[in-house]
Formats: structure tokens, C-alpha cells, sequence
């Protein structure tokens, strides 16, 4: 009983000294003329490299109005929603993300999330807090469009009916489409159709599909593949027994884009390999191996490349190489647009009120940034349609042309 | 054994425990704790722990499943209440089938299986969670494959407000409800586990952990004893994913219930300290704490410290979780090798224990 | 009807059937080569596992840990792999320098990861002998997370062959050391690479040695001692401590030989590959009779095999499911694994 005894008053005494700890770590709310945005990705896992570039964009777009919108210090806060214990992003700690940046008034914008299922989570905790939340990255339809995902969409992600949620990047049902059409062109006739089995990855396969299949392309097959296997040689094996003209895989690099790829190789198998966007960063080739799809891989993308980029895009891409010694990955040029719309809605809305801002954002239009002239429908998407295609050469994404215009 | 004083009986880690939760509640918006809403995860994950502590703790049997009764949990609770089908029975309702689920889960695992010995049973339990990820993946046409089942429907409680009886049903941006919801099935699960410890039921699955030869000589059958753990402990893990996926109004993607989970729940209860109730609460806050908790409030300070060196894979505090995780499991066990409380209740002395667990 | 649409049809069917057998005989004569490709893929998957499963069997046999860093520590060795590739820019080794490449990075994979075993066993596992089993069992989770940490802090070496370092997360390419020709020629329909009869060349020999070692050496009747009873070995003036340090020396010198034959099979490696290479190799070791060396070893081929067969001929997204169904059935009606020994009930 004793040491019971001890064991509680340990615990009381530690827990009240924790909690006066990290009250006092936490800064008192005094002044009022900071604003914060907070942005959401999944910063632990393989998924890094990419959101890592992601978040340089963001910082990049802020320190460009050195920190200040009007009479606003703006500080910014790069969240991280995936958990050591799981390796990919974790719902738990993207409610949790979302549940803080709802909470904290001064929070006034919120970027993210990278993994459309994590935005499914985020989305009404956000919308209920009238918080705006760009997207550089989500492509799943149903976040926005009525009729492209389950009935009930996007109608469940906005509980008071009002949108808050913008994304930057076009969505699958446009990049499966152009993807089914540019196969086409090449004269692909037969098409063999891998997916990750994930939200993004099924989602754009199947769009791919009913293209194809539009389109008149004969699907020899469908599947799903499992990310995590060591690698894909019987599949190979399979794939090469039906002699297609190309190999469609709706996936990621983190799903393993690469060791397909490779597979595909090493059986001899020859037909061509497409992928979308998710693979569209150079971890892709760096996983696959040069070898293995230099001009025999296919990526589409739903915008340009940074070295198409023109006017404001090229101007980004420098700035970014000098700033942080690399080139921009794909999606970092997103992260800058979306950071930078908040910004420029933020100067155009005058308040520090989230109404004010979202209403900004909603009426962000001929918006000039790096990704060209566009605005935001009445969904809350981007009117850019602006795709490419593009191979690899040399070890290097090479860009082939602009689809779907 | 002597008459403990009155006051005595209240000094316990539990109720210590329950009054620091309350304190939580009430002092987390004052301070800026931001602890509530974590802390709801953390109960999630207590009662999984309680519930695997039943299988692993008070039964002894090595179980790396867990996550998979924590889907079927999640997804009995979606088919059964969402309005997408046809059974929308509710919140409460809706929990009370998933508990049945559960455990009829339990049952129809452990009914074949339960007669492995040791870790071949443990590989089995992995098995099943592996399985059971696949098949809510692949069966697209009833559970929506990988786009999660959503919205859920809230909880509801009748509340007194402006001198009427109304439903109060909870939103999903007002966390101190949940908060006390949770909180309530944790307490409930509490009750129910030390309940059936000290029932005759606890103790035939001690005396199953403690020697099962010995208890089937006094004419106990092992099997059928299991079998009520395998299905409890299946019922309260079911229950925990239920809560979760009404939390989130969505089941999400089967992904989020692999094994990684089921190796969490495992850590919780032997950091915890095996078979011991309290411990398992203890825990589950340090181990749900540490990743959701702290690694964030770290991570976050470190970042407006501007400690942050970019295009450096070191720079970034976030690529140092798994390592703090990992160091933290080592150390803790280092140092607290039967876990942070350990259980009292040993029907066998520790020493000969051990020597039991040894034989293979 | 008239005679007009009668022939039209006649040809129509004609045509059909035509086309039918063309498809038919062209299954048939594909149905084989497919077939026996699969199987060759099998084996080839199966031995990698096979290796690792041994690491897992013997660690378990002797402390009943399943070990679960054992996946994450064969992770390190493919990353040492890379880094001596990088560093001794082993690709432009021609003709015999190409053999001298994998033999050397072979035995320093193997090396390092035995004094790295040797070494998570001293400080973490040692300190917890006669502890409750499940303790270790954290321990050894624990460990898991660090290694995993280090594989991606490794990544982020700034190496040309990590890409710069500036991806640390990014899976990473292995260059093709060994040749991917076929060995029958371009054009058989057959492909039997250097790469496959490689895995094969090394593993066998590995497995031999490894039985003469456990069967008819000091050392493995010492480590059959004390995995039999440890007091009792102790008793004998067995240093039973060093018998398992030896264990988890030889089981980690195996996991890397296996680290560095993964990463030249298939190419890729990341610094979270050890999950799944370890989840397989575990249930080899359980499938085959956890503790029996040739039980893993017919495990991990009977996993490679049933993963091949699977993919090829039932559906991809299933084969995680049907590799654990034929685990489960086969432990419900042999509930000691394939080559295991019967359970004695100790008293």
C-alpha cells in the first residue's frame, strides 16, 4: 500500500510539474498582429523527400513578403501528420493537426494535406472552423466535384455547406483522361492496368480504364498490386505473357512505382510504362534506375515542369535552386502557389478574420503565379488544366508535350 | 490479510489517474495544453490495450492481431450505422453490434486455432490481421475499398438544456464531449476487465497463463477458457475501432489498421507492465503520449527555435521520431523489464515464473 | 435462311474457331514457359527469404525472441552494400573485377552485420536474459525503430549513389552489378539470368556450411545445448552467454550475405524495406517449424513459390492473403510447421 501511496504522489507531483512545464513553454497570446499559417503534411516516411520540397516552396513564397502582410508578422509552421509508429501519414494525427489549427485563432490558413485520405479526415474539422485549407497536392475528384466520387460527396467534407477547401493542383478525372488519350496517340492499342490499391492510385487507374476503354484500347488486365512486396517479377512474368503495348501503373514512387518499372525490365518484358503524377519527382528515377526508363517511361503531370515553367515559373525554379542548392521537385512549385494565393487573399482581404480571408480566397481570380493565369471555380478548384506529358531522358524528367488543352 | 483504512482504498492509481484526466479537462484551455484532443486517441488506445491485456496479460497468450479486431470494429460500426446502408442503427446501437462483432470475431479466429501452442498462435493472430487488411481492401463492393466508409453518425446523449430534455448529438469540433464519452468507456472498460479478473473467469485465464498443464490436471479446459479471453478481448478491441471511426466520421483506409497498430497495442501493455489493468493505462499514455504528444511539441519547438537546417536529412526533427521511439521502447525495458507497474497478482512466485516462461 | 448469310456465318465461325485454337495452342505453348518462369522466380524469392529466415529460426531456437530487428538490420547491410559501391565505384569494375565487387561486398555486408547483431544482442537483449520473454520482445521492436532511423539517415548520405542525400526517404536504385542476360539465350522463351543462378550459388554453400556448423562443430552442440535447456548447458560449463552471442553473430552474417544478394536481385532498396523482407522470412521461419534450419529454409521457398505462383495465376492484391491462409492452414492441421519438431510437454 505504501508503495502504491508513493507511486501516486510520484505521479501526481510529476504530471502537475509537466503540465506547469509546457504551460509555461507555451508562449502567452499577447499580441494580436501575428498571423500563422499552418501546413500539414506527412513529413516522417518515405514520403519526405517530396514534402520536404513542399514546405521550402511554402517558406520560400513567405520570406518573399519578408514575413509581413500589411501590419501582420505572419510565422509559419510546417505540421507533420504522419507518426513514427506508422511510417505514412496517421489519421489520428491529422485530426489532431487539423483540431489545433481550428483552435488557434491566430491560425488563418492551412496548407495541406498530401495524401487525399488524409484531407478526407481534415476537411469538416477545418470547414466548421471556417478555416481556409489550400491543397498542394490532393487529386481525388470527390474532395470537390459532385459526382466523380461516392454519392454522398463532396457534400460530407462540408458540414455547414460553405467551401473552404481550395486545391491548386487538376484533379485525377482530368489527368486519368488525358493520360488514356495521350497513350492513344502513341498508338498504344493494348494496355495492361496496375494499381496501388489506394485512394489515389485506384482512383486514377480507374479513370484510366474507363478511357481506355472509351478510347477503344483493349485492357488485358487489371490489378491490384500489393506496394509493399520486395519486388515484381512474377507479375512481370504475367504481364509479359500478354504482350502489351503499355503498362499503366496508378501509383507512387512510395508505392513503388520504381521496382515495377525495373521488374518490367528485368522479365525483358517491353512494353511501355505510364504513371501519374505520383511519381512525377525525381525519387522515381532515382528508385527505378536511369536504365530502366530512360524513354521508356511515361509520367503525366497536372501542370507543368519546372523547366517549362515560364515568366513567374522560371523564375521560381531559379530562385529556388539558389536558395536551397537543388531543384525544385514537382510539387514544391505548389506548395509556393498555394502559400502564395493565401497570401495574396490575405492582402486583399485586409482583416485578420478567417471569413474574410476564405471569402478572399474564394475569389481568387486570373490569379498570376508560377503555373500560369488561373482562378478557382465555384468547387473550389483550380481552372488551370494546364498538363504535360513527359519522359525520362538521360536519367532526367524530359518534357514531350502539354496535354489536355 | 489486515483491514486496510477506509481512505486507503481511494488512494489508487486508477482513480489518481481518472482525477488527473478530469484536471486535464478542466485546467487544457486555460493553460493552451492542447492535450484533450490527443488524449482522445490515447483512450482509444487504452481500451485496445485492455483489451489485448485480457489475451496477452491476463491469458499469456502472445496475440499480434489486435488491429485487425479494431477494423472489423470500425467497419461493423460504419455498415451498421452509416446511411449509405440500409441498417443505420445509430450510435449506441451501433457500438453494442460492433461489441457482438467483435467478439463473434474472436470466436470464429480462435475456434480452429486456439489449440497452438506459444508463438505459432502469435503468427496466426498476425496472419489474420494481414488477411483481414486485404480483404477490406479488396472487397470494394461492401466496404468501399480503400475511399473508407463516412460520414458516421455521432454520439448522443439526452442532455438537460434550457429547462427541456433534448438529444445532444456531438460535433465533431467540440472536443470536450468526446472527451467525456471516451473517458466513460474507459472507465467502463476498467470495470468490466477488473471485474472478470477477479471473477472465475479471470482466473481460470491466469491459471491458463500460469501453467496450463497444471490447470487442465485440476480439470480445467484450457480451450474453451481461451476462447473467452480470444472473444472479450476481440469485443473490446472492436469497440475501441468503433469509437475511433466515429471520432473521425469515417472508417478511413483499411491501411490505417496494420500491424504497425497491433505492435503499438503490444507495447502498450508489456511497457505497461503485463496483466496489470493500471499499467496498461500507464502505458498507453506513455506510448501514445510520446508519439502524438510530445514528438510533435518537440518537433514544433525545435521549429520555432529555427532549428531547422533544410535539404539536410538531419535537419529536420521529424526524421529523428523513429529513433526517439525506438530508443524510448529499449530504455524502458532496460530499466523496467516487467513493464512501468507491474501486476501484483501472481499465482506462482516470480522466480519459478520465469522458469516456467523459459521452457519452450 | 439463305445460302448467302449460311456461308457468311460459316465463315464467321470459322474465323472464330480459328482464332480460338491460334489462342488456345498459344496458351498451351505459353502456359508452360510461364509456368516454369514463375517457378524460377519462386526459387530465386524463396532463397533470399530462406536466408533471412534462418536468422530469425536461430535467434529463436536459442532466446525464443522473435527477432524483430532482424529485417532492419539486413536493411543496414544493403545500404553498407550501396555505400561501398558508391565509394569504390564498384560499377566500372569490368570482367573479374565485377566478381571481386560482390565477393567483397559479400563479406563486408556479412561482417557487419554479425558485429552489428553481436552488438543489439550485448546492449539491449543481454541485459534482459530471464526477464519476462515479452520485454525482449519490445526490445527488440524498439531496436527495430532505430535501425530504421539510421537506414534513413544513412540515405541521406551526400553520395552520388544516395542521390545526392538530398531524397533521404526515397527508395534507392542498386545498380545492376551482376548481369541480367539471359543465360538461354535472347531469345528463349525462358529467362534464366547470372542473377538468378547467383542467389542460388551462394545460398546453397551458406546452407551447407551453416548445417555442418550447427550438427558437428563445438559450437553448435554448445548452441544446441543451451537452446535445449540453458541452465542445464550452464550447468556443463557452457559460457551460455557467448553461445548466444555466437548465435546472433552467425545469424547476422547470414542476414547480411542475404542484405546484399536482396539488394543485387532486386535492385532496389530502402529504408523501409526490412518490414516486409522480415514479415516474410518470420513466417518462413514458423511456416517450415520455428527453430528447425531446414524448416526455414523449405519455408522461405515454399513462401517464395506460393508468392509467384500467386501473382501469376490468381490475382496480386491477393497473395498477401493467400501467403497467410496456407500459413494458417497448414499450423491448424500441423501445428508445429512443416519440418518442426513435435511440441513435448515439459514438465
Amino acid at each position: 500500500m505504501l508503495k502504491n501511496l508513493t507511486a501516486v504522489c510520484v505521479l501526481a507531483v510529476s504530471s502537475a510539474t509537466l503540465f506547469s512545464a509546457i504551460a509555461w513553454a507555451q508562449e502567452t497570446p499577447g499580441e494580436t498582429k501575428k498571423l500563422k499559417i499552418i501546413s500539414s503534411l506527412p513529413l516522417t516516411g518515405s514520403a519526405n523527400a517530396q514534402t520536404t520540397s513542399v514546405i521550402n516552396g511554402i517558406r520560400m513564397a513567405i520570406d518573399e513578403v519578408n514575413g509581413k502582410v500589411g501590419d501582420y508578422t505572419i510565422e509559419y509552421e510546417a505540421l507533420d501528420d504522419a507518426s513514427p509508429q506508422r511510417g505514412n501519414w496517421d489519421p489520428a494525427v491529422e485530426a489532431q493537426n487539423a483540431n489545433k489549427a481550428s483552435r488557434d485563432l491566430s491560425v488563418v490558413g492551412y496548407i495541406g494535406t498530401y495524401n487525399s485520405g488524409a484531407s478526407k479526415i481534415s476537411m469538416p474539422i477545418l470547414n466548421k472552423a471556417g478555416l481556409v485549407m489550400i491543397s498542394p497536392g490532393n487529386t481525388y475528384p470527390g474532395l470537390t466535384k459532385p459526382g466523380t466520387g461516392e454519392a454522398n460527396e463532396p457534400k460530407i467534407y462540408r458540414p455547414t455547406g460553405k467551401i473552404n477547401y481550395f486545391r491548386v493542383v487538376p484533379t485525377d478525372d482530368l489527368q486519368g483522361v488525358v493520360a488514356a488519350e495521350w497513350a492513344q496517340s502513341m498508338g498504344v492499342q493494348k494496355v495492361f492496368i496496375l494499381d496501388d490499391r489506394e485512394l489515389y492510385g485506384k482512383g486514377i487507374a480507374d479513370v484510366f480504364e474507363k478511357r481506355s476503354k472509351e478510347l477503344g484500347i483493349q485492357v488485358l488486365g487489371r490489378e491490384g498490386v500489393d506496394p509493399k512486396a520486395t519486388n515484381f517479377k512474377a507479375l512481370a512474368t504475367k504481364i509479359k505473357a500478354v504482350t502489351p503495348d503499355l503498362v499503366y501503373y496508378g501509383g507512387t514512387t512510395q508505392t513503388n512505382a520504381g521496382q515495377i518499372a525495373k521488374d518490367l525490365r528485368t522479365a525483358n518484358a517491353t512494353p511501355s510504362f505510364m504513371v501519374p503524377d505520383g511519381c512525377f519527382e525525381n525519387a522515381f528515377i532515382e528508385a527505378a534506375g536511369d536504365a530502366n526508363v530512360n524513354g521508356s517511361a511515361y509520367i503525366t503531370f497536372g501542370g507543368l515542369p519546372a523547366d517549362q515553367l515560364t515568366g513567374r515559373g522560371a523564375e521560381f525554379r531559379d530562385l529556388y535552386t539558389k536558395k536551397y542548392g537543388q531543384e525544385p521537385e514537382a510539387y514544391a512549385a505548389y506548395g509556393y502557389e498555394a502559400c502564395k494565393v493565401l497570401l495574396e487573399a490575405m492582402a486583399r482581404a485586409k482583416t485578420k478574420d478567417r471569413a474574410g480571408i476564405l471569402q478572399a480566397v474564394a475569389e481568387t481570380r486570373d490569379f498570376e503565379g508560377v503555373l500560369g493565369k488561373w482562378s478557382f471555380d465555384a468547387n473550389g478548384d483550380t481552372t488551370n488544366k494546364v498538363m504535360s506529358g513527359n519522359t525520362v531522358e538521360n536519367g532526367k524528367f524530359k518534357f514531350v508535350k502539354v496535354l489536355g488543352k | 490479510m489486515s483491514a486496510t483504512p477506509v481512505w486507503k482504498k481511494f488512494m489508487r492509481i486508477d482513480v489518481a489517474l481518472l482525477i488527473l484526466a478530469c484536471l486535464l479537462a478542466l485546467v487544457n484551455r486555460r493553460l493552451g495544453l492542447e492535450m484533450v484532443d490527443p488524449m482522445r486517441g490515447v483512450m482509444v488506445f487504452a481500451i485496445l490495450a485492455l483489451g489485448l491485456n485480457i489475451v496477452t496479460g491476463f491469458t499469456g497468450l502472445l496475440h499480434l492481431g489486435m488491429a485487425a479486431f479494431m477494423a472489423i470494429g470500425a467497419y461493423a460500426f460504419a455498415i451498421s450505422s452509416c446511411d449509405i446502408y440500409p441498417f443505420q442503427l445509430g450510435f449506441w446501437w451501433g457500438i453494442l453490434f460492433t461489441a457482438i462483432v467483435g467478439a463473434f470475431a474472436g470466436v470464429l479466429l480462435g475456434a480452429p486455432t486456439l489449440g497452438l501452442r506459444g508463438d505459432y498462435l502469435a503468427i496466426v493472430t498476425l496472419g489474420f490481421g494481414e488477411i483481414t487488411q486485404d480483404v477490406l481492401k479488396n472487397m470494394d463492393v461492401i466496404t468501399k475499398g480503400t475511399q473508407g466508409i463516412n460520414p458516421l453518425p455521432a454520439p448522443y446523449v439526452p442532455w438537460w438544456s434550457d429547462g427541456g430534455l433534448i438529444i445532444f448529438e456531438f460535433a465533431s469540433d467540440q472536443e470536450l464531449p468526446w472527451y467525456w464519452l471516451f473517458l466513460g468507456f474507459v472507465v467502463v472498460a476498467v470495470v468490466v476487465c477488473r471485474n472478470l479478473e477477479r471473477s472465475r473467469t479471470g482466473r481460470s485465464w491466469l491459471a491458463v497463463r500460469e501453467d496450463q498443464l497444471a490447470a487442465q490436471c485440476m480439470g480445467m479446459a484450457p480451450v474453451p477458457v481461451k476462447m473467452i479471453a480470444f472473444a472479450t478481448g476481440a469485443a473490446l478491441a472492436a469497440v475501441a475501432g468503433g469509437l475511433w471511426a466515429s471520432m473521425y466520421s469515417s472508417t478511413g483506409e483499411p491501411g490505417n489498421y496494420d500491424f504497425q497498430i497491433s505492435i503499438l497495442a503490444l507495447c502498450i501493455v508489456i511497457v505497461g507492465g503485463m496483466g496489470s489493468i493500471n499499467g496498461v493505462l500507464v502505458g498507453s499514455i506513455a506510448m501514445i503520449g510520446i508519439a502524438n504528444i510530445a514528438l510533435p511539441k518537440i518537433a514544433g519547438a525545435m521549429q520555432n527555435a529555427g532549428w531547422i537546417v533544410s535539404g539536410s536529412v538531419f535537419g529536420s526533427p521529424n526524421n529523428w521520431k523513429y529513433l526517439v521511439f525506438g530508443l524510448v521502447l529499449v530504455l524502458m525495458m532496460r530499466f523496467r523489464p516487467d513493464g512501468l507497474l507491474p501486476a501484483k497478482l501472481s499465482l506462482v512466485s516470480a522466480k519459478k515464473k520465469n522458469q516456467v516462461e523459459s521452457t519452450p | 435462311m439463305n445460302l448467302a448469310t449460311q456461308g457468311f456465318l460459316g465463315e464467321y465461325f470459322l474465323g472464330m474457331t480459328m482464332a480460338q485454337a491460334t489462342l488456345v495452342e498459344n496458351v498451351a505453348m505459353g502456359w508452360g514457359h510461364v509456368l516454369s518462369q514463375q517457378l524460377i522466380t519462386g526459387v530465386s524469392n524463396g532463397m533470399i527469404i530462406a536466408l533471412i529466415a534462418i536468422g530469425y529460426t536461430m535467434v529463436y531456437g536459442i532466446i525464443e525472441l522473435i527477432n524483430f530487428a532482424h529485417g532492419d538490420l539486413c536493411t543496414l547491410g544493403s545500404f553498407l552494400a550501396l555505400t561501398l559501391v558508391g565509394a569504390l565505384g564498384m560499377e566500372a569494375w569490368a570482367g573479374l573485377g565485377g566478381t571481386a565487387a560482390v565477393v567483397t561486398l559479400l563479406i563486408s555486408a556479412a561482417l557487419f552485420c554479425a558485429v552489428l547483431n553481436w552488438s543489439i544482442d550485448r546492449v539491449a537483449y543481454r541485459p534482459l536474459r530471464g526477464k519476462p520473454k515479452l520485454a525482449l520482445l519490445v526490445s527488440a521492436i524498439g531496436c527495430s525503430f532505430i535501425l530504421i532511423n539510421i537506414a534513413l539517415f544513412w540515405g541521406g548520405l551526400p553520395m552520388e549513389v544516395f542521390g545526392g542525400g538530398k531524397a533521404a526517404a526515397a527508395p534507392k536504385d542498386f545498380p545492376s552489378l551482376i548481369s541480367n542476360e539471359n543465360l538461354l539465350g535472347a531469345h528463349s522463351a525462358i529467362t534464366v539470368t547470372w542473377r538468378d543462378l547467383f542467389v542460388v550459388m551462394v545460398t546453397i554453400p551458406l546452407m551447407i556450411g551453416l548445417t555442418w556448423l550447427v550438427k558437428s562443430t563445438r559450437l553448435g552442440k554448445a548452441m544446441r545445448a543451451v537452446a535445449q535447456n540453458p541452465t542445464a548447458a550452464a550447468l556443463m560449463g557452457i559460457d551460455v552467454n557467448r553461445v548466444i552471442g555466437s548465435t546472433f553473430l552467425i545469424g547476422g552474417a547470414l542476414g547480411g550475405f542475404a542484405s546484399v544478394i536482396y539488394a543485387l536481385y532486386n535492385n532496389t532498396i530502402s529504408f523501409q524495406m526490412g518490414y516486409r523482407t522480415g514479415m516474410d522470412a518470420f513466417t518462413a521461419a514458423v511456416l517450415g517449424g520455428i527453430g528447425s534450419l531446414p524448416g526455414a529454409v523449405v519455408g522461405g521457398i515454399v513462401i517464395g513459390l506460393v508468392r509467384a505462383l500467386s501473382d501469376g495465376y490468381i490475382e496480386a492484391r491477393w497473395t498477401n492473403s493467400v501467403v497467410f491462409a496456407i500459413l494458417i492452414l497448414t499450423l491448424v492441421f500441423r501445428p508445429s510447421g512443416i519440418l518442426g519438431a513435435k511440441l513435448r510437454e515439459k514438465v
